[in-house]
């Protein structure tokens, strides 16, 4: 039939448009409806909402662990206590890495480019209705019209059209035979509001796409004075960072108050911004932001210079992320004089009893040494051993907070601490130097935070004060002891301790995704306004001698009879005999 | 009336500018920013006016045919770059010389390990017309020097500013050496470092300077016959 008609009324097919042309049964069409359908919207719309929702209660694969096999395999494992024989089945949907899944992806797709649809359909519609408005109703409307008023009575036209005007109105009138017939419209263009809001979601979706495929997030981990580059190896918006100075603030409780980063950034060989970091204010540079992350201020700066050549081959600042225990001793002579309060480093290992102990050396004035011994696993409860090594050797067993006497001195082991220390594993040696193992270091009398020493604080080491000191294990015999800017020198290495260093955590970001996100905003905001609160009205007026019909359309549940009752009124109508319906 | 007949070209004019000017205007303005962003990049041009980074090789130097690539076997990729000290460099000056050529940067913790090996092989054959190129990668003068004073470098050091040269030599990481013969023929390359032989100085990955010192022995050895390529 429909063949029939169509080869009996040649053109009318073109002259509708191609999407009308085609048939029920046209895949094309049957797309097009689906996309442009409401109904389907809200499906997708509440399928991707659960999902997401799911995507949130579900433990999703860490980003380190995400595309290592290994370590999927470990986390799916520690997942099977959880979620049992359904660890595999929800691991093969991709349940555990929901947003980077392909079937989110396209869930995404779809419904960009159904909303997308959803405006292309809607537009000509309601811009024609914004702009090519029907100005003449048919006479049943005035009696059909959600809102409707009829005035019985002399109608002042040019009062009415003046009000409407005043009310701002766009206002056309005309004559047919006896009768006068008005058509006023008022802020039409809001129509668009809804329009700007589902262009917003799309917006968003397109954010969301940007930023998985453009996104860039590099983490830099930066001692004072050390440049990294933002991208490995070549790119050609290479960047290097250099932390030019770290600072820290700690309140006396060790409580961090202040973390703050001074950069500069190089690119192509120039220096092109120079600025400050704190986690929350980024420095921002070709849209790269370098926020502060981290903070890290235990680090000891070693130069090895060759003195044949005085060349330096080793510059390096290492960050001593281990924990050595170390005592904190005071020894007052008789008369009450002090003659150490200091910590002192343990950098020795002994056995004793098969009890494996950490030692140190103290020497005093008159020549006297005492060895200290930790536990190599000392806490606070253990106690501190002193092997007095005068005329008469004693041993003396010291709890923290304790004093005793011996020999005519006074001991007291006010502490256990833990120091800074790590190793040295590239530091170079002459062939001199017998070494079982890499070289240990030890920092004593950190500095925490810029500028500010550990007295007064009473974080985890608090130290005895004074300046920082290294303590290199493994290049000599006993244990070397370096304070800032002091060099060591051995069989021509010449090895120098720069002093403390802080180390920074510097995250680039770049997400392109961000003005998107804020042109989104804006719109659904202004879409949404537009929508609610732009009062839009449509009125149609038939007036003749007897009286006045009035017709109008008013957006969301505006009582707009009683807005026309007031037109009237201002218009010289007597409302007595009225009929109204706000339906 | 005849205001409207004298106003009657503007909008002719109007339309001329709008079908013609305009258009033009946005394919201007299109075709300078992909100018200015394929520029932006520029590693920088030489006194001549030439620009820094990969250059073709001389015709005298490359035959017909020649395989040019960053492979053993093959004919080392030319390149201009400026120097440290403001010189400008070409590879292919040195053909007749055996050339070291060191990808680095001051980041590269094993670059800044290998550093010594490379000063004492240049020291040790420099008499023996051994070149040794330090080519850093894409970084500052002011954030070079330092280390170059620092470590007592005293072979060239240039400054491969966009990264292309270290494209054209298929760059994958740092440190990366290619040995180069006389001939210009890229003899051997090592991507890692060389590592010192006094003990403490295990950096992973690394191989031992005997075999840079071997690998210096067969570009020293290369081509001496028909050296100057």
């Amino acid at each position: 039939m429909a063949a029939g008609r169509a080869a009996s009324e040649p053109g009318r097919a073109s002259a509708r448009g191609w999407t009308r042309s085609l048939s029920w049964t046209n895949p094309l069409r049957a797309v097009w409806w689906l996309f442009t359908n409401v109904r389907f919207a809200i499906v997708l719309l509440v399928v991707i909402t659960l999902v997401s929702l799911a995507g949130v209660l579900i433990a999703q694969k860490p980003v380190n662990v995400r595309g290592d096999t290994v370590l999927e395999a470990e986390w799916l494992a520690e997942k099977d206590g959880m979620y049992g024989f359904l660890t595999s089945p929800m691991d093969a949907v991709g349940l555990f890495d929901i947003f980077h899944t392909g079937w989110f992806s396209v869930l995404l797709a779809v419904t960009v480019v159904s909303t997308a649809a959803y405006v292309v359909s809607r537009f000509p519609g309601i811009w024609a209705a914004i702009t090519r408005p029907r100005k003449r109703v048919p006479d049943r409307y005035f009696d059909q019209a959600p809102h409707r008023l009829r005035i019985e009575g002399t109608v002042d036209v040019e009062r009415l059209e003046a009000g409407l005007r005043r009310s701002r109105y766009k206002v056309e009138r005309w004559q047919e035979g006896e009768a006068t017939f008005l058509f006023a419209d008022r802020f039409q263009v809001a129509q668009l509001g809804t329009l700007l809001t589902h262009a917003a979601v799309i917006v968003f979706i397109l954010a969301a796409v940007v930023s998985r495929v453009d996104s860039f997030s590099s983490g830099l981990f930066l001692a004072e004075g050390s440049t990294l580059p933002v991208f490995p190896v070549r790119h050609e918006n290479q960047m290097q960072v250099e932390l030019v100075e770290s600072y820290a603030e700690f309140a006396p409780d060790g409580q961090p108050l202040d973390y703050r980063s001074d950069l500069a950034i190089y690119r192509g060989g120039e220096e092109v911004l120079r600025c400050s970091s704190t986690v929350n204010t980024p420095c921002s540079y070709d849209g790269y932001r370098f926020y502060q992350v981290a903070y890290f201020g235990f680090g000891a700066e070693l130069v090895v210079r060759d003195t044949a050549s005085g060349n330096v081959i080793y510059r390096e600042t290492l960050a001593l992320a281990m924990r050595s225990p170390a005592a904190r001793l005071r020894i007052d002579d008789a008369n009450g004089a002090t003659l150490i309060d200091r910590t002192v480093v343990l950098p020795d290992t002994f056995e004793i009893n098969d009890e494996p102990f950490h030692g140190g050396l103290v020497r005093l004035e008159d020549g006297t040494a005492l060895t200290l011994l930790l536990p190599q696993d000392a806490d606070d409860g253990d106690e501190l051993l002193v092997f007095d090594l005068g005329d008469t050797p004693e041993t003396l067993r010291l709890a923290a907070g304790q004093s005793v006497e011996s020999h005519g001195l006074v001991f007291s082991y006010l502490g256990l601490e833990r120091i800074p220390a790590g190793f040295a594993l590239d530091l170079p040696l002459p062939e001199s130097v017998a070494s079982d193992g890499p070289v240990r270091l030890q920092m004593n009398n950190v500095i925490y935070g810029t500028g500010t020493t550990s007295e007064g604080t009473n974080v985890d080491a608090p130290s005895g004060g004074g300046e920082p000191e290294l303590t290199i294990v493994g290049l000599t015999s006993q244990a070397a002891t370096l304070s800032a800017g002091d060099s060591l020198l051995i069989d021509g290495y010449e090895y120098t301790f720069e002093g403390q260093r802080e180390f920074s955590g510097i995250d680039v970001r770049r997400d392109r995704s961000d003005y998107l996100v804020w042109i989104g905003a804006a719109a659904i905001v202004i879409g949404l306004m537009i929508t609610f609160w732009v009062p839009r009205r449509r009125l149609w007026a038939k007036i003749t001698r007897g009286g006045a019909s009035l017709a109008g359309q008013a957006a969301g549940q505006a009582d707009y009879t009683s807005e026309m009752r007031r037109l009237a009124v201002q218009a010289g109508a007597e409302l007595a005999e009225e009929t109204d319906d706000d339906d | 009336m005849t205001d409207n007949a004298t106003d009657l070209p503007t909008p002719k004019r109007r339309s001329v500018v709008r079908r013609w000017l305009y258009p033009a205007a946005v394919v201007v303005a299109i075709a300078a920013v992909i100018w200015w962003l394929e520029a932006g990049g520029d590693g920088g041009v030489s006194s001549t006016g030439e620009r820094y980074g990969p250059v073709a090789l001389p015709v005298a130097l490359a035959p017909v045919g020649a395989n040019v690539s960053a492979e053993e076997g093959a004919l080392a990729p030319d390149f201009l770059l400026q120097a440290l000290d403001g010189e400008e460099t070409r590879l292919s000056d040195f053909r007749g010389q055996p050339v070291v050529l060191n990808f680095w940067a001051t980041w590269c913790g094993p670059c800044r390990k290998e550093m010594p090996q490379f000063i004492a092989a240049y020291d040790a054959h420099r008499e023996e017309g051994l070149v040794v190129i330090g080519l850093n990668l894409q970084e500052s003068e002011s954030i070079i020097r330092p280390f170059v004073d620092d470590f007592g470098i005293d072979f060239p050091v240039l400054i491969d500013r966009d990264g292309e040269v270290g494209d054209d030599y298929r760059l994958l990481g740092l440190p990366a050496t290619y040995f180069i013969g006389r001939d210009g023929v890229i003899e051997s390359a090592f991507i890692g470092p060389f590592q010192a032989e006094e003990r403490g100085t295990n950096v992973q990955g690394a191989i031992e300077q005997s075999d840079l010192e071997g690998r210096i022995a067969a570009i020293l050895g290369s081509g001496e016959d028909d050296g100057g390529g």
